[in-house]
């Protein structure tokens, strides 16, 4: 590979794409494929989903890199975050549920936390906590508490002011915390 | 600046339960109210163990060769269309941008020109010598001693 498209920024590299260059294509891919499979995976909690999704979001970038337009002064990975997100929620509605494990149901509706739970359940039960939330508060939760992103970044990417993206954390977490505390035990309300 | 409880609960939800991390400028006044409220104190206790328990999360690493398979998907997609007849074609006669009618009428026309050069070869054996006709023109041409003149 060029060392050169190492020092590039994004936003060149996808002028080099816009002009043809594979190289910079790999370039760019090697650069943001784990950070876009990440997410890719939170929301669609598979593997091999979401490297399907990450590698048909790249695709559709190499096939129609002017997809992507410098004038809109948008940053390339706040961009590609919501076409990798997009893609993630077309899949989950093809698939229309998330494939969780059926040992996550409830046999007692209000169990308490002493219920006690191995590692794995416990991984499906937050997984369908995290689920059933609304696609933006589960999104700001992905962005800012998973992928650690800023407050102006992953409220650039849900489209939302960073007022309205707080707010979504605190009710998405507010919602999970009560959900952890009752069946899982930890945190309060 | 001073920050009452439900202030503190709020920030605590939306920034996480690490006080030191939180923004500049509510950092040292969050600090400061934590110092002095054991309830406080307690309430950053839970968040931590929540945000433990949401950290359990599972989570499966990409495969190794990710961005490696991603960038081979990419390369035979333009090339294949490069060597691709039915493109090189398509764009040739986009070239003269002929119209579906024209297209068609050079089409058949092609065609029954080829129909009729077969139908003509086959039928006319005048071209064809056989071996004994051949053989005896040979000897002919040997014999020949020219013209008399």
């Amino acid at each position: 590979m060029d060392t050169k498209l190492l020092h590039l920024d994004d936003e060149s590299l996808i002028c080099r794409i816009q002009e043809g260059s594979h190289e910079a294509f790999a370039s760019l891919v090697d650069r943001h494929s784990n950070r876009f499979y990440r997410i890719a995976y939170r929301l669609v909690s598979n593997k091999d989903d979401a490297e399907d999704i990450v590698q048909e979001a790249f695709l559709k970038l190499w096939d129609r890199p002017n997809l992507w337009d410098p004038g809109k002064r948008a940053k390339f990975t706040t961009w590609f975050y919501r076409v990798v997100i997009n893609l993630c929620f077309d899949h989950r509605k093809k698939k229309k549920l998330i494939n969780l494990p059926e040992d996550i149901a409830f046999a007692d509706e209000n169990p308490g936390p002493d219920v006690l739970f191995d590692m794995h359940q416990k991984q499906a039960v937050l997984e369908r906590f995290i689920h059933e939330l609304p696609e933006r508060q589960q999104l700001a939760v992905n962005l800012c508490f998973y992928e650690e992103l800023s407050n102006n970044e992953a409220a650039q990417i849900i489209g939302v002011k960073v007022k309205a993206l707080q707010s979504l954390v605190m009710r998405a977490k507010t919602t999970l915390k009560y959900n952890v505390k009752r069946y899982l035990g930890g945190g309060s309300r | 600046m001073t920050m009452n409880f439900e202030q503190f609960k709020e920030k605590l939800l939306m920034y996480g339960a690490d006080v030191r991390c939180w923004p500049k400028d509510i950092r040292s006044s969050g600090l400061k109210a934590l110092d002095s409220s054991p309830e406080l104190q307690k309430l950053v206790e839970d968040e931590k163990r929540f945000e433990e328990v949401l950290k359990t999360r599972k989570y499966e690493e990409p495969s190794r060769d990710l961005a490696g398979r991603i960038v081979a998907a990419a390369l035979p997609k333009k090339k294949k269309a490069q060597r691709n007849l039915g493109v090189f074609f398509s764009e040739v006669l986009s070239e003269f941008s002929l119209s579906r009618r024209a297209l068609a009428a050079v089409s058949v026309s092609l065609i029954f020109t080829l129909i009729i050069g077969f139908t003509i070869g086959y039928s006319n054996p005048s071209g064809y010598a056989s071996a004994e006709q051949y053989t005896t023109n040979l000897e002919d041409f040997l014999n020949y001693e020219g013209d008399v003149l």
